[in-house]
C-alpha cells in the first residue's frame, strides 16, 4: 500500500513539475534556512560546553551598588584567592587568571605575537582544556614554564619535539615548555595560543605582589571548580558577603559576590541590578524564533498550494473512497505525499547549507559545520523531516480525505467557504511575518546608521596604533623621532589605551560645589602624553592642552564635557578635585566629547592625566599625502627597530571604529538576509496560488473577455485579492514589529525614535513584490485567446 | 439483496430545498439486473448513491442482504462497499496517476489482498476485458471503451456481489458502448446483481426489469424477461 502511495506521489510530483517546483523550492529554502539557524543556535549554545566535567565550573561575579544602581564585573581582589582556598568547603580548585594579552614568543629567529593568559597552577584542573603532553596538576608550577597550544608550538618549532624546550617571552623572559595543549575550539570562551604560570606575573609585575593584600585592587578573574557534587546553592551562601566581612571601605558599597557556570559564559554575559540579565541569548533565540517562521511560511506555501490544488485531487479522493478506501487510507495517502516532497526538500536544503556554510561562517564569524560524521545529528534531523511532513501536510491530508465522494464525483466540488478563508489566514501570516521581518531590517540599519552619522570628537583619518611592548615605551622618544623624521607620520603620541577604549575606571571622591549626599563620581581615566590630543584631533574647548614640558603639568588634568556637566562645574579650570586615592589635581581645560567607548551610549565622564610611566598604545596619525600601503612597510621597518621582539602590527582608527558596530551590523545583515528570504517563500507561494486561481476563473475570465473586459480589468480581478491581503498583512505586521524592536531599541541609550515612514516604506516594498509576482499569471489569463478556455468547457 | 422502503432524500443549499427521493421503495433480488431510467433530475442517481453507500438517506430503511445499514458510520460504510459492491461511472473515473493494473490493483489493496494473489487476480480479470495488453498504459493513453472496459474490471476485481452502474455507456459510441453492455450482462450471468442507471432504451434492453422513475419515486416497472 505505501509503495502505491509513494508511486502515485512520484508520478504526481513529475506530472505537475511547476507545482512541484514551487513547493520544492519553497520548502527546501525554509527547511534550509531553519537548518542553518539550528547549527548556528547549537554552535552557540555548545560554548565551554567541550570542557570536560564543565558543570563543576564557575568564575566568580562582582556586584556593588553606586547610587542605587549595581554594577557587576568579573574583576576580583587577590585576598580573596586564600581565603576560596582555605576557608570555603566544597571548592577543590582555585585559579586566577589575567584578562589575557598578546605576547611576543621567540625562538632563535622565529617570533609570533599571539594572545595569551596567565593563569594560576590549578587551572588546567578547572577549566581541562584537554593537554597532549605534561600533567595538567603540574604544568603550570615552575614561574618559567610555558604551555603551547599544538598549533603554536607547530609555528614554534616545526616538527621538532617542543617539550623542555626555550621559549623567550616579550624578549626578556626565558621559559622552558613544559606542555602542549590541543588547540582551542571556536567555541571556547577563552580564545588563547599559549598558558603561562601567574607567579610569573608576580616576579616580574611588582604592583601583582603588591596587590596580595589589597582588597581595593580588582584586576583579575577568579575560576572555582567545585568539588564532585557539589552545586553553586551550595556554595553562594558561604562567599556572598566576603567583601563586606574582609573590607569594611567596601561596605558602602554593598558588595556581593555570586558565581557564574562556565555553561553560562558565552549566552548570558549581561547583568542587571546584579542578576544574570541575557546577553547574547537573546540574539540566539530571536534567531531561533526567525527560523522556525521561515519555516512556518514555507510549509504554509505547501498548505495552500495543496488544498487550492484540491478540485484536481478531489476526484481521486471520490473514486478511492469509492472502492472501499477508508478515510485513514487516505490521510496516510496525503502525508506520504507530503513526506516524499519534504524529503526531496530536505535532501536539496542540506545541499544549500552545505553551500553556503562558508559564506554564512564568514558573515557571522563562526565555526559552524555540518555534524554529518555525529549519529544525533541524523536522528534530530530524521525528526525535523518528520515533523515539518506532518506541519505541511496535516491540513491538506485532513481537508481533502473529508471530501464527501457523492459530490466530487459529480463533479460538483463547491469551493469550500472554509478552505478559501484557511488560505487567507495563511497567507496573512506569511505576509505579516515576512513584512515585520522588513520592517526590523530597515529599522536596525536606521539605527546603525544614526549612531554612525554621530560625531566621534576625535579624527579617525588616517589615525593608527599599535600596542606598546616594554621595549618601545623604553624606546619611545627615539621611535617617535624617528617616525616624525621619516615625514610618514605628522603625529605621535602615547596613551594608556588605543583611541577605542578606555581601560581604566576610578573615581572623583571630592569636587568644588559637591552636593555631601554623592559619594563621588566613577570616572574613566585615560593617561596620555603631551601630544595625545592633537595626535587624536580632539578639541581643547575651554583652557590649555598639557604643557610640552609635561612635568610642569604633573598635578594637571584635563576633563571632558561630560564630567564637567557631572561635576555641575560652571568655571571649571583652575578648580581642585580630588582622585585615585587622594590625589589632588587642577583642571586646566576642558575637551570636546569624543566616543572612546562604544558609539551607542552617551559619551563616558572621562578624565585625562599626563603619562610618565609606560603606557599600552602609541598613536600616530600618517602624513596627509602618504599613502597606507606604502607606508606601512617602512613604518614595519622602524618598529622593528625598536621593537624585535614584535611582529609590527597595527590599527587603523576608522577599521576599530567600525568594529564597534559588529555586532549590530552583523544583526542588521541576518535580519536582512531572513526577510530577504521569507519575502521569496512567501512570494513563491503567492506565485503558485495565482496560477491556480487563474486557472480555476479560466472560463469566467474567457466570458469576460468575449463580454469586453481589457488586460487592466482582468488583472485588477485577479490581483484585487492578494493586494488586499498583503494590505491588511502590513497592518498586522506593525505591531508585531513594534514589539521586538521597541526592545531591542531600549538597550541602546542613543537610539533613533521610529518613524511611522518606516512601515509605510515597508508596506510599499511588500506591495511592488506581490504586484509583481501576480502580475505574470494576471497578465498571462488576461491575455490569453478566449476561445482557448470556453472551448475546454 | 436489496431492499429499501420509504427512502428519503433532500438537498439543501442556503436557500433552496430540493426533494431528490421522496419515498421511493425498491427490492432488486440476488443475481438480477434492473435498469432504472427517468428525465434528468428524477433522482436517478442519488438513489444508486444511496444504494452504493456513498450518501445517506434522510429518512426510511435499508437493508442489505437482510442487514439495516441506514445508520451505518463512513467506516463501516467503507468496509461493505469494497466487500460487497462495485461501481461503474459514466465518465469512468481512473485515476490518472495509475497505469492500467495499478487502477484494478487499487481495491484489492485497500482489501489487503497479498502480492501473490493480487497479481493473479487483476491478470485474470484483465484478460477477461479483454484489455491485458495495455496493462502498462495510463488512462489516458485509452480511448473511451478502453477506459470504461478497464473500470468495469476495477469494479469486479473483488468480487463484489452487486455492481451498480451510472450510466456506463453514456460517453462511449454505440460499439464501444455495446461492448461494455455486453460485459455487464456476462457478469450477471455468472451470479452478479446489476443495478444500473440509463437514459439509453437499448441498453435497458440487456436487463430483466426497467424501473422508471419521476420525481423521486418509482412511476412503472416492466418485466423483460
Amino acid at each position: 500500500m505505501f509503495r502505491n502511495y509513494i508511486k502515485i506521489a512520484l508520478r504526481g510530483l513529475v506530472k505537475h513539475r511547476a507545482y512541484s517546483f514551487i513547493n520544492i523550492l519553497g520548502l527546501a529554502t525554509g527547511m534550509a534556512v531553519t537548518l542553518l539557524i539550528g547549527l548556528w543556535v547549537y554552535h552557540e549554545a555548545s560554548y565551554d560546553r567541550f570542557l570536560p566535567d564543565y558543570e563543576q565550573v564557575y568564575q566568580i561575579k562582582r556586584h556593588y551598588t553606586i547610587e542605587g544602581e549595581t554594577h557587576t564585573i568579573e574583576a576580583i581582589a587577590l585576598p580573596l584567592v586564600e581565603i576560596m582556598e582555605n576557608d570555603i568547603p566544597g571548592i577543590a580548585h582555585v585559579a586566577l587568571s589575567d584578562w589575557g594579552n598578546a605576547h611576543s614568543l621567540m625562538v632563535g629567529e622565529t617570533k609570533l605575537s599571539s594572545q595569551g593568559y596567565f593563569v594560576g597552577e590549578d587551572f588546567l584542573q578547572i577549566l581541562k582544556y584537554p593537554l597532549l603532553r605534561g600533567e595538567p596538576a603540574t604544568v603550570l608550577n615552575d614561574p618559567n614554564s610555558i604551555v603551547l597550544t599544538e598549533q603554536t608550538a607547530t609555528a614554534l618549532f616545526g616538527d621538532a619535539d617542543p617539550m623542555g624546550q626555550a621559549v623567550k617571552l616579550d624578549n626578556s623572559q626565558e621559559l622552558t615548555v613544559s606542555g602542549i595543549l590541543r588547540d582551542v575550539p571556536g567555541n571556547s570562551t577563552m580564545q588563547f595560543s599559549y598558558l603561562l604560570p601567574f607567579s610569573l606575573l608576580e616576579n616580574i609585575s611588582p604592583y601583582v605582589r603588591e596587590a596580595r593584600n589589597e582588597w581595593l585592587v580588582n584586576s583579575f578573574m577568579l575560576y572555582l571548580g567545585l568539588a564532585p557534587g557539589v552545586d553553586q546553592e551550595q556554595i553562594t551562601p558561604l562567599i556572598e558577603n566576603i567583601l563586606a566581612e574582609k573590607s569594611p571601605d567596601l561596605k558602602p558599597y554593598d558588595p556581593r559576590l555570586s558565581l557564574q557556570p562556565a555553561a553560562d559564559w558565552h549566552l548570558y554575559g549581561r547583568y542587571e541590578n546584579g542578576r544574570p540579565a541575557g546577553g547574547y541569548i537573546e540574539y540566539v533565540r530571536l534567531f531561533g524564533i526567525i527560523g522556525l517562521l521561515v519555516l512556518i511560511i514555507a510549509c504554509i506555501n505547501f498548505m495552500n498550494l495543496a488544498t487550492a490544488r484540491s478540485e484536481k485531487r478531489a476526484k481521486e479522493v471520490g473514486v478511492r473512497k469509492a472502492i472501499g478506501s477508508k478515510r485513514k487510507h487516505l490521510i496516510v495517502q496525503f502525508l506520504s505525499e507530503s513526506l516524499l516532497l519534504t524529503t526531496v526538500s530536505f535532501a536539496l536544503g542540506i545541499l544549500l547549507v552545505y553551500l553556503v556554510l562558508e559564506p554564512f561562517n564568514q558573515l557571522v564569524g563562526s565555526e559552524i559545520r555540518i555534524p554529518f560524521d555525529q549519529p544525533l545529528f541524523w536522528l534530530l534531523m530524521v525528526a525535523y523531516l518528520l515533523l515539518t511532513a506532518l506541519l505541511a501536510g496535516s491540513r491538506p491530508a485532513f481537508y481533502l480525505s473529508s471530501f464527501n465522494a457523492v459530490r466530487v464525483l459529480k463533479g460538483g466540488m463547491q469551493k469550500q467557504r472554509s478552505a478559501v478563508w484557511g488560505r487567507k489566514a495563511l497567507v496573512l501570516i506569511q505576509f505579516s511575518c515576512s513584512i515585520a521581518l522588513i520592517i526590523s531590517t530597515l529599522i536596525i540599519y536606521q539605527q546603525i546608521r544614526h549612531v554612525q552619522d554621530r560625531p566621534t570628537g576625535y579624527l579617525r583619518d588616517r589615525l593608527m596604533m599599535s600596542e606598546m611592548s616594554e621595549d618601545l615605551n623604553r624606546n619611545y622618544e627615539a621611535i617617535k623621532a624617528d617616525l616624525l623624521g621619516s615625514g610618514l607620520v605628522e603625529q605621535v603620541a602615547k596613551a594608556s589605551g588605543s583611541a577605542s577604549e578606555i581601560n581604566f575606571f576610578t573615581i572623583i571622591s571630592n569636587w568644588p560645589g559637591r552636593n555631601p549626599d554623592r559619594a563621588h563620581l566613577e570616572i574613566g581615566a585615560v593617561r596620555a602624553s603631551e601630544t595625545y590630543f592633537k595626535t587624536m584631533g580632539m578639541e581643547i574647548i575651554a583652557g590649555r592642552d598639557f604643557k610640552s614640558n609635561l612635568e610642569a603639568d604633573s598635578h594637571s588634568v584635563i576633563l571632558n564635557e561630560a564630567a564637567i556637566r557631572q561635576l555641575q562645574l560652571d568655571d571649571p579650570i583652575g578648580q581642585t578635585i580630588n582622585w585615585n586615592r587622594n590625589q589632588n589635581v587642577t583642571i586646566v581645560g576642558v575637551v570636546k566629547d569624543a566616543i572612546l567607548l562604544s558609539p551607542f551610549t552617551p559619551v563616558h565622564p572621562t578624565l585625562f592625566a599626563p603619562s610618565f610611566n609606560h603606557e599600552s598604545s602609541i598613536l600616530y596619525r600618517l602624513s596627509p599625502n602618504v599613502s597606507p600601503r606604502e607606508a606601512i612597510p617602512q613604518l614595519a621597518e622602524i618598529f622593528d627597530r625598536y621593537n624585535p621582539a614584535f611582529p609590527y602590527e597595527y590599527q587603523f582608527a576608522d577599521e576599530a571604529y567600525a568594529r564597534k558596530f559588529q555586532l549590530e551590523l552583523l544583526v542588521g545583515k541576518l535580519a536582512g538576509l531572513f526577510a530577504g528570504l521569507a519575502i521569496f517563500v512567501s512570494c513563491l507561494g503567492l506565485f503558485g496560488l495565482a496560477a491556480f486561481m487563474a486557472e480555476q476563473r479560466r472560463k469566467e475570465i474567457g466570458i469576460r473577455k468575449v463580454l469586453g473586459a481589457t488586460l487592466m480589468q482582468i488583472w485588477l480581478l485577479l490581483s484585487r485579492e492578494f493586494l488586499l491581503l498583503v494590505l491588511i498583512s502590513c497592518v498586522l505586521a506593525t505591531p508585531l514589529a513594534l514589539y521586538f524592536l521597541q526592545d531591542w531599541l531600549l538597550q541602546y541609550d542613543y537610539r533613533i525614535s521610529i518613524s511611522p515612514l518606516t512601515f509605510v516604506l515597508a508596506g510599499l516594498l511588500a506591495l511592488i513584490i506581490t504586484v509583481i509576482t501576480i502580475s505574470f499569471q494576471a497578465i498571462r489569463a488576461g491575455t490569453a485567446r478566449p476561445v482557448d478556455s470556453l472551448r475546454s468547457e | 439483496m436489496i431492499s429499501i422502503h420509504n427512502i428519503a432524500k433532500r438537498y439543501r443549499t442556503d436557500e433552496v430545498e430540493t426533494t431528490a427521493l421522496n419515498g421511493l421503495s425498491l427490492e432488486v433480488k440476488p443475481g438480477e439486473f434492473v435498469a432504472i431510467m427517468g428525465p434528468s433530475g428524477c433522482g436517478k442517481s442519488t438513489l444508486l448513491n444511496i444504494l452504493g453507500l456513498l450518501d445517506e438517506a434522510d429518512g426510511g430503511q435499508f437493508l442489505l442482504d437482510g442487514i439495516d445499514v441506514s445508520r451505518y458510520n463512513e467506516n463501516r460504510r467503507a468496509e461493505l462497499r469494497m466487500e460487497k459492491i462495485g461501481f461503474v461511472f459514466q465518465n469512468f473515473n481512473l485515476i490518472d496517476e495509475l497505469t492500467v493494473y495499478e487502477n484494478v490493483e487499487l481495491p484489492l489493496l485497500y482489501n489487503g489482498i497479498k502480492a501473490g494473489e493480487r497479481k493473479k487476480r487483476v491478470e485474470y480479470v484483465l484478460d477477461k476485458v479483454q484489455i491485458m495488453h495495455r496493462r502498462n498504459h495510463y488512462p489516458t493513453q485509452l480511448s473511451g471503451g478502453q477506459q470504461q472496459r478497464v473500470a468495469v474490471a476495477r469494479a469486479v476485481i473483488n468480487q463484489p456481489a452487486i455492481i451498480l452502474a451510472d450510466e456506463p455507456t453514456g460517453n462511449l459510441d454505440s460499439q464501444n458502448g455495446n461492448e461494455v453492455m455486453q460485459l455487464l450482462t456476462e457478469l450477471n450471468e455468472s451470479g452478479t446483481t446489476i443495478v444500473m442507471v440509463t437514459h439509453s432504451e437499448h441498453d435497458a434492453r440487456f436487463s430483466h426489469r426497467i424501473v422508471r422513475m419521476l420525481d423521486g419515486q418509482t412511476v412503472a416497472e416492466s418485466v423483460l424477461v
